[in-house]
């Protein structure tokens, strides 16, 4: 028999609280300055030949954070896992406040902000792209809908939710997946696996940085929070990173053994001089092997610091898989005419081209997560989310 | 002072009330009309002309007459740095590992599948029923979507206003904003004019090309089997780029023949 999770506000009066909520706003506002500049005086590294940067990255990335942070609320819903629900409705309300965060993030992106509702006015049928901007806000509701579920504790409400929550999480992450995936033009970005690799690295990183969050939030409040839940989550976590790395793996072989793109594969996985060969060694490294290893050895994978370290290293971490999906396709040449090389008399085509990410676009993407982050600590104040302990209950 | 459920419910209300579609547009027509416009370059030809401009001015960056002439004609801008140009028509240098050299225009192929126009978000890029395929700037939202769907390269953006790097404005062409991607027409306000007036319409590059001497673009209607372009389709083997991802691109290119 469940006992009943209580569920309270923060009081939110510490001079600690306040200087966390400064923090978050200055960056936030860092973020929205940054981006008045860079629209102002082109102050990104994009170019004609890389017309998608970190701050378009940041769209596939906050979803993924949102969709992986409200697949892990739903498991409560969905599996009836009752030692999850005191999870519920923090997961839940990060995944509403992410997905604000990546529709922001197109707003960021796009070049002429005042058109943006064009894109729900004309909406395109044959654009992947499109349907997504129904699908985002649709999952913002839904969201919404089951977070208000749970705060009127309606059960069979809440379960409902949970349900959809996770089918419409997997629509909206393969269809994020698929705006990449389906470029056919682009022999690197053509990829069948990206949209189910989407939904596992979005799983781990939004498990990932929960761990985090919920260890940090709960030492700050000093509430309870049994290990035992966190390492059960971690273990989730550990699996799906592990797939996450077999895909990975599966993809660059596979692009490998096409003769036509191995010199692309080539320039991607091999050429320690580019930025690119490190994003993908540097998720493998501090977003696979080792935050994998760090769960499974028993030593490290019971102390919720290293767990919660290695949360965030796989979360940061996956900003580098989604440079590594977005970036070397724009940078590496096109063949127009099979067997020729190109120089173009007046453009940058033909050549492999170099793009550095500017101090302009990480702030914008800092900002945002500063924004999820303060809308989080301001919550926690106004809205029973943090439930009162996480123990796990005798049963 | 509003309660939390009413907070989430309008929240959730005005999510909604921004998803329905307030107007859904026709999708891309098939190209059914008495038109369809290509064009056709002579490799051969284009090949000689960049050559003398390069061995004359010494620049191996020169621009022949029919870049000039879609600049000005197009209020395409000027910019010092390569990687923000924009360019509506550039000149390449194709080469393979036998030594094989030539040059050859790269413009936006018009495709009949165009890519461009499946992703993009707003319908601003569509195509015409005569097959050219435009940008409407004011629908544009500017996420670049296009540039990363055209497998030619053929789509700029603008990072800068372009009256920056404009030293003449030519009024009968409307002018683009900061903020939205812009690339070839084939001239269309020509097009229209021409047609409009019972004459054979003519690009702003086709014209410099022919005025110049060298004759090596040839534009026209391929529905009509009588055009010039039709016969040279009819009587050549062409090439065009990337054909194999099914774009069905209309820019065609007459190979060397030496």
């Amino acid at each position: 028999m469940a006992n009943k999770i209580e569920f309270r506000k923060i009081e939110g009066s510490s001079l600690q609280y306040f200087a966390l909520v400064a923090i978050f706003a200055f960056f936030t506002a860092l973020g929205i300055v940054a981006y008045i500049l860079d629209h102002e005086f082109h102050l990104s590294g994009l170019s004609n030949r890389v017309p998608w940067g970190v701050v378009n990255a940041g769209i596939p990335y906050f979803i993924g954070l949102s969709a992986g942070s409200l697949i892990v609320s739903a498991l409560a819903g969905v599996f009836k896992i009752e030692r999850f629900k005191v999870f519920s409705r923090i997961a839940a309300f990060f995944a509403a406040a992410y997905i604000v965060a990546a529709i922001a993030s197109i707003a960021l992106d796009i070049g002429k902000l005042y058109h943006f509702g064009n894109a729900v006015i004309y909406f395109n049928p044959t654009s992947i792209f499109s349907w997504n901007a129904f699908f985002y806000s649709s999952y913002f509701v839904i969201c919404a809908l089951y977070l208000l579920a749970q705060f009127e504790e309606m059960e069979r409400l809440t379960r409902f939710f949970a349900c959809l929550a996770v089918f419409w999480a997997v629509l909206v992450h393969s269809g994020t997946g698929a705006i990449y995936s389906f470029m056919y033009s682009r022999e690197l970005y053509h990829s069948a696996l990206t949209p189910p690799m989407f939904i596992v690295c979005a799983i781990t990183s939004g498990l990932g940085l929960l761990i985090a969050t919920l260890y940090f939030t709960f030492k700050f409040t000093k509430r309870d929070l049994e290990i035992r839940l966190l390492r059960e989550l971690s273990l989730i976590f550990a699996g799906l990173v592990a797939v996450l790395g077999y895909m990975l793996a599966v993809e660059a072989l596979e692009k490998g053994y096409i003769p036509a793109v191995a010199s692309a594969t080539k320039f991607v996985y091999l050429t320690a001089e580019h930025g690119i060969f490190w994003s993908f060694w540097l998720l493998m490294i501090f977003g696979i092997i080792i935050p994998f290893l760090v769960v499974v050895i028993p030593k490290t994978g019971f102390d919720p610091r290293l767990l919660s370290a290695v949360g965030i290293s796989h979360a940061a971490m996956v900003m580098a898989e989604r440079f590594f999906l977005i970036v070397p396709g724009q940078v590496y040449p096109s063949e127009y005419l099979p067997g020729y090389e190109i120089e173009s008399l007046h453009t940058l085509e033909g050549i492999i081209v170099s793009y550095t990410p500017t101090i302009f676009e990480w702030l914008q993407v800092i900002g945002l997560l500063s924004g999820v982050f303060l809308a989080f600590v301001v919550a926690a104040k106004l809205l029973p989310i943090l439930p009162e302990k996480a123990v796990v209950m005798k049963e | 002072m509003i309660s939390r459920r009413k907070f989430l419910i309008l929240a959730g209300a005005s999510a909604i009330a921004t998803m329905l579609p307030l107007q859904i547009s026709a999708k891309t027509l098939k190209s059914e009309s008495m038109r369809r416009w290509a064009m056709v370059a002579d490799v051969e030809k284009c090949t000689r002309c960049v050559k003398e401009f390069i061995e004359r001015t010494g620049n191996e960056e020169v621009k022949p007459p029919c870049v000039v002439a879609c600049d000005r004609e197009n209020n395409v801008p000027d910019f010092e740095e390569k990687a923000i140009d924009p360019q509506w028509i550039r000149i390449a240098k194709f080469k393979n590992k036998y030594g094989d050299e030539f040059y050859a225009p790269l413009l936006c192929n018009h495709c009949e599948n165009p890519p461009c126009a499946q992703v993009c978000l707003t319908q601003a890029t569509f195509k015409r029923s005569d097959g050219i395929v435009e940008v409407d700037m004011h629908r544009c939202i500017g996420c670049r979507y296009c540039m990363i769907a055209c497998p030619y390269g053929s789509r700029s953006y603008n990072f800068k206003d372009p009256r920056e790097g404009l030293k003449e404005v030519n009024p009968k062409v409307p002018m683009r904003t900061q903020g939205v991607v812009e690339k070839c027409t084939f001239c269309v306000h020509r097009i229209d004019d021409a047609i409009a007036k019972g004459k054979e319409p003519e690009p702003a590059c086709v014209e410099a090309c022919r005025l110049y001497g060298k004759s090596s673009l040839i534009f026209g209607n391929v529905n009509d089997e009588n055009s010039e372009i039709s016969k040279v389709l009819r009587n050549n083997t062409v090439i065009q780029f990337r054909a194999e991802l099914g774009t069905e691109p209309h820019v065609y290119y007459l190979p060397m023949r030496r």
